[in-house]
């Protein structure tokens, strides 16, 4: 009885770590996560606060101007460039026509640099698409408003920022 | 002779230090579960019926369509055009029927073939995520969804 006693202790003190299997396995999951990770054309990474709604849709492959809309402020790619106040512009800032004169100023701004840039290279063209990232809380009338800002100035390929539901 | 042989031994012994390895693996691991995002981002497109460059007048269609979405979650799906038709969906517990919707929008397609696409037009008030589930639901019926009302 205590032969087999100490035989069974020396076998677990002998006892080491499988560390290569676990190095495959460490392996693996840095493989699989670096590819997902790379599968993300377009990066759009929603400020915190901003939830975006749900449905079905493809995926992001399409590199555009990106505007966020969110209870606070708009962004132009990650900039804030208009404050908000629960989404509703500031007051006499919206015309009759429904466009925001502060936003479509920095659309005018933003389309003046593209089209230097694709005057100046000849491999640039002056796109219409442009990536709305809008929290789910957002009035329509916001929405519009930023719509119509982005149209006068020629952004009317609207490509609309959703979470993919299952 | 005899010290070949050792040199020999020692060779075979040679094993890679995997512990450190793991170190870096497991680094690397955490910094790409920590960057990464785990939200999937998908893309809806939706053209504008307005502030574009202008239609040719060949290419208008006889007749066409528009979604308005109401408050309360009511609906009017009406045809434009050279025929003229106008459907309310009332809400069900105050949210917008989208079973009926899909089934006024298989009617009006299997009526009017050439119909390709719909106009979605939505109340002030009515919430972005209202307006993103009903394209979504007529996407359904008609693959072209665009934005109206401005």
């Amino acid at each position: 009885m205590r032969a087999k006693f100490l035989k069974r202790g020396f076998t677990s003190e002998e006892m080491s770590l499988q560390i290569t299997s676990m190095a495959d396995v460490f392996i693996i999951l840095l493989v699989f996560l670096l590819k997902s990770y790379a599968s993300g054309i377009v990066q759009i990474q929603p400020s915190s606060g901003t939830h975006l709604p749900k449905a079905y849709a493809l995926d992001a492959s399409t590199e555009a101007l990106k505007i966020e809309v969110s209870e606070n402020s708009i962004q132009l790619e990650g900039a804030p460039v208009l404050p908000l106040k629960n989404f509703v512009f500031g007051p006499n800032d919206v015309l009759q026509n429904g466009v925001s004169q502060k936003l479509s100023a920095v659309f005018e701004k933003e389309r003046k640099k593209q089209v230097y840039i694709a005057e100046n290279n000849k491999d640039v063209s002056v796109d219409s698409k442009i990536i709305l990232v809008a929290d789910e809380k957002a009035p329509y009338q916001t929405i519009k408003t930023v719509l119509a800002s982005a149209a006068i100035h020629g952004y009317t390929d609207f490509k609309l920022a959703v979470v993919k539901g299952d | 002779m005899r010290v070949t042989d050792d040199k020999k031994n020692q060779s075979k012994d040679f094993e890679l230090n995997i512990a450190s390895i793991i170190d870096c693996l497991t680094v690397l691991i955490t910094f790409t579960l920590a960057s990464a995002s785990f939200l999937s981002i998908g893309i809806l497109d939706a053209g504008v019926t307005a502030g574009g460059d202008m239609a040719k007048s060949d290419n208008l269609p006889e007749v066409f369509l528009t979604v308005d979405i109401k408050n309360n979650g009511f609906v009017e799906v009406t045809l434009h055009g050279k025929e003229k038709f106008l459907e309310k969906i009332n809400p069900q517990n105050s949210k917008i029927d989208l079973g009926k919707l899909t089934l006024t929008l298989k009617n009006f397609k299997e009526k009017w073939k050439n119909v390709g696409s719909v106009t979605l037009l939505a109340d002030a008030a009515i919430t972005y995520q209202e307006v993103i589930m009903t394209m979504d639901e007529i996407r359904k019926t008609f693959s072209i969804v665009m934005l109206g009302g401005f």
